[in-house]
C-alpha cells in the first residue's frame, strides 16, 4: 500500500516537473508572435534614449553628470522640507521657505546644466556613430525619430522641473504647509505639472534645433550655453541699461519660460520700489498673450530648425 | 498565405527604376527580380548598389520608375515593409559603449518585437552567428569581425523574411571572410531567410548565391540564376610551360591550331581556344604540343565567371 502511495506520488511529481520544466535555450527559430509596428518602435527609441540621457547601462562616467544635474535640483528641496519639519512652524506663509513657482530659481542652474552637457548627446552621437541611418532601416521615420528623441529629453527634463516641486507639494501636504482643500491642492498640480512640461518642452526644442547644427559635442555645449546665459546678458543689458522696449526679452529663453511659469501660477510682478530695475518687473509689463505666444514660438522654431536640418541630412 | 507567397515567390521586383542625383545617373531603368535564396548584389564601388538596397528600403523615394518588396511597396508602405526586412549598413554603426546582447535587444525592439521576446531572440541571434559567448561584451572591445557579425544578428534578430547585407566581408580577412559567407549561407539554407548580399567582390559572390544581379555605373548587367550565368563555358584553356630550348614552342603551338581551323586568342603562354567541341579540342591541343615539343602546365575546360560578365558589358 505505501509502495503504491509513494509511486503515485513520485509519478504526480513528476508530471509537476514536466509540466515546470521550461526550455530555455531554443536558438534561432521563426516567431511569429505580435509585433508593435511605429508604436512599439518609438517606445523603444523613448526608453532608451532615456536611459541614454541619464547614463543608464553605460559608464560611470556618462551618469555623473545627469545625476549631479537632479540632486543639484532636488536637494534645496530636501533641505527646506527638513527645516520645515524640524522648526515645525507654518513655513511658507512666513515666508521662510519658497514657494512652488519660486523653486524655479533653484532648478534654473541644473537645468542649464543638464541642457548644456548632456542634451546634446542625444542627438549628435546616432549622427557620429551611424545609428541613425540604422533606425531608419527599420519602422521608424524621420519624424518618429526625431518625435521619440524630443519626448525622451522632454520626460527627462521634467523629472528635473516636475519632481522636485512634486516632492515639496507632497512633503508640504504630509507636514501640514500644503494646499487647503483638495481642490487648491489639486490646482497646484495641475500647475506644477503645466509649468514643468512647458518648460521642459521649450527649452528642449531649443537645445535639440542647436544640437542638430553641429556633429561636434562640444560646439553644441557652446552653443546651448551661450543661447541660455548669453541671451539673459545680452537682453539684460539692451532692456535694462539702454532701456530698451522689454519686448527684446522675446529673446530671452530662460526669462521668458520663467515668464510663463509665473503666469501659469497666477502671480503678478514682484513688489520692488520705483528705482528697482530687474527682469521680472520689466517682464510684467508685457502681456500673457505675448509670453505664451514668445514660448510658443520657440517651441515651433526649435521644432522647424530640427526638422529642416535632419531633412537636409537625409537627402545628403 | 504569406505577402512573398502571394507575389509568386518573387521577393523583390523592380520596373524601370531610375536614381538620379543632379547629372548623375545613379541607377538606370533597372528591371530585375529576386526570388528566395541568396541574391549577390554585384559590382564595383559606385555601381549603385547601396542607392539599390535604399529605393529597397523606401529610404529614399526613385525619380521614376517603381519598386514592390515583398509585396509591398516601399513609398506607400515603408513602415511596413521596414518591419519586415533586416537590413546591415556597410558602415560601421555599433555605438562602442553598448553591450552587444542590448544593441541587438534594441534593434529587435525598434523592429516592433515585444520587450521579453527581444531579448530573448538577441541571445538567441548572437548564439547563431557564433558571438554567444561573447554577447555581454562590449561593441568597442570587439574585432572587426565580431562587429560585422553583430550588425548581421541584429538583421537577422526579429526574424525577418528578408535581409539586405551590404557589404558584410568589408574589414574582414579571408578566413573571416570565408566563415562569414558560409555563416550566412546557413541563414538562408537552414532558417529559411532570404538575403540580399551586396559585394564588390565576385568571387564571394559566386561562392554563396543562388541569384545574382550585376550592376555596372547603374546599369543591369546580368540578372538571373549564378547557375546559368556562371559555370561551365564554351572552349578549353591551354597554358604551356614557356621553355628555351626548344624555342618558340608557343607560337608553333598557337600556329598549328590556327591552321587546323580552331579559334584561338593567345595571353603570353595562355591559350583560349574554341570553334570545336571541348573533345576536338583538348585532341587537337595534344598534337599540337606533341608536334611542337612543348609541355603542358594546365589543359582544363574554360569557366564562364562574372568577371566575364562585366567584361562582356564594358565591350
Amino acid at each position: 500500500m505505501n509502495d503504491a502511495t509513494g509511486a503515485a506520488d513520485a509519478r504526480a511529481q513528476a508530471t509537476e516537473a514536466d509540466n515546470a520544466a521550461q526550455i530555455l535555450d531554443e536558438r534561432y527559430r521563426p516567431y511569429s508572435g505580435a509585433r508593435h509596428g511605429l508604436a512599439g518602435a518609438m517606445r523603444a527609441l523613448d526608453g532608451s534614449s532615456v536611459r541614454f540621457t541619464l547614463g543608464l547601462g553605460r559608464p560611470a562616467r556618462h551618469k555623473f553628470l545627469p545625476w549631479l544635474a537632479v540632486v543639484v535640483a532636488l536637494v534645496p528641496a530636501i533641505v527646506f522640507v527638513g527645516i520645515a519639519t524640524v522648526l515645525d512652524i507654518d513655513l511658507i506663509s512666513e515666508n521662510i521657505l519658497p514657494e512652488y513657482h519660486q523653486y524655479y530659481g533653484f532648478i534654473e542652474l541644473a537645468l542649464f546644466f543638464f541642457c548644456g552637457i548632456v542634451v546634446p548627446e542625444i542627438l549628435v552621437a546616432d549622427r557620429r556613430n551611424g545609428m541613425l541611418s540604422l533606425y531608419l532601416s527599420t519602422p521608424l521615420r524621420l519624424w518618429s525619430y526625431l518625435a521619440s528623441k524630443a519626448a525622451a529629453v522632454t520626460v527627462t527634463l521634467a523629472v528635473i522641473t516636475v519632481g522636485p516641486l512634486l516632492f515639496l507639494l507632497v512633503a508640504y501636504t504630509v507636514e501640514g504647509s500644503g494646499p487647503d482643500g483638495l481642490g487648491d491642492w489639486l490646482t497646484v498640480l495641475v500647475r506644477i505639472l503645466g509649468s514643468g512640461i512647458a518648460i521642459a518642452a521649450t527649452i528642449t526644442a531649443a537645445s535639440l534645433a542647436i544640437s542638430s547644427l553641429t556633429d561636434r559635442r562640444a560646439f553644441a555645449v557652446i552653443g546651448i550655453i551661450l543661447l541660455l546665459l548669453g541671451s539673459q546678458f545680452v537682453t539684460g543689458l539692451l532692456v535694462e541699461v539702454a532701456e530698451m522696449d522689454p519686448r527684446i526679452y522675446a529673446f530671452n529663453l530662460s526669462e521668458m519660460s520663467e515668464a510663463l511659469k509665473d503666469r501659469i501660477f497666477g502671480v503678478g510682478p514682484p513688489e520692488l520700489g520705483e528705482d528697482d530695475a530687474s527682469p521680472g518687473l520689466r517682464i510684467s509689463e508685457l502681456s500673457t498673450l505675448f509670453v505664451v505666444a514668445v514660448n510658443a514660438a520657440w517651441l515651433v522654431a526649435g521644432s522647424a530648425v530640427v526638422w529642416w536640418r535632419y531633412r537636409r541630412i537625409e537627402a545628403g | 498565405m504569406n505577402d512573398a507567397a502571394a507575389a509568386g515567390t518573387v521577393l523583390v521586383s523592380t520596373a524601370a527604376l531610375t536614381q538620379r542625383f543632379g547629372s548623375t545617373v545613379a541607377l538606370d531603368a533597372l528591371d530585375i527580380q529576386m526570388r528566395p535564396g541568396v541574391t549577390g548584389l554585384v559590382g564595383a564601388n559606385g555601381a549603385g548598389k547601396t542607392t539599390l538596397l535604399n529605393a529597397l528600403l523606401g529610404l529614399r523615394p526613385p525619380t521614376s520608375g517603381s519598386a514592390t518588396v515583398l509585396g509591398l511597396d516601399p513609398r506607400s508602405q515603408g513602415a511596413a515593409l521596414r518591419a519586415k526586412v533586416g537590413f546591415a549598413p556597410e558602415r560601421d554603426v555599433l555605438p562602442d559603449e553598448m553591450r552587444a546582447v542590448d544593441f541587438v535587444r534594441h534593434l529587435a525592439q525598434v523592429r516592433g518585437l515585444p520587450r521579453s521576446e527581444a531579448r530573448t531572440r538577441a541571445s538567441d541571434s548572437l548564439w547563431l552567428v557564433g558571438l554567444g559567448e561573447e554577447r555581454t561584451r562590449t561593441l568597442g572591445t570587439m574585432s572587426t569581425g565580431q562587429r560585422q557579425r553583430v550588425k548581421l544578428a541584429q538583421a537577422v534578430a526579429s526574424d525577418p523574411e528578408l535581409v539586405l547585407l551590404d557589404e558584410p566581408t568589408s574589414g574582414l580577412d579571408p578566413t573571416q571572410r570565408t566563415e562569414m559567407l558560409t555563416l550566412i549561407g546557413e541563414i538562408s539554407n537552414e532558417h529559411s531567410v532570404s538575403v540580399v548580399l551586396s559585394s564588390h567582390l565576385l568571387e564571394e559572390v559566386e561562392r554563396v548565391c543562388d541569384h545574382i544581379v550585376a550592376l555596372d555605373a547603374g546599369r543591369l548587367v546580368a540578372d538571373g540564376p549564378i547557375a546559368e550565368l556562371v559555370g561551365d563555358g564554351e572552349g578549353i584553356t591551354l597554358e604551356l610551360v614557356d621553355i628555351v630550348e626548344p624555342a618558340g614552342t608557343v607560337e608553333a603551338v598557337e600556329s598549328s591550331l590556327r591552321s587546323a581551323g580552331i579559334d584561338v586568342q593567345r595571353t603570353g603562354t595562355v591559350l583560349r581556344l574554341g570553334g570545336a567541341g571541348r573533345d576536338e579540342l583538348s585532341d587537337r591541343a595534344r598534337d599540337a604540343v606533341a608536334d611542337a615539343g612543348a609541355r603542358i602546365r594546365r589543359l582544363e575546360a574554360r569557366q564562364r565567371t562574372l568577371a566575364d560578365l562585366f567584361e562582356a558589358s564594358a565591350t
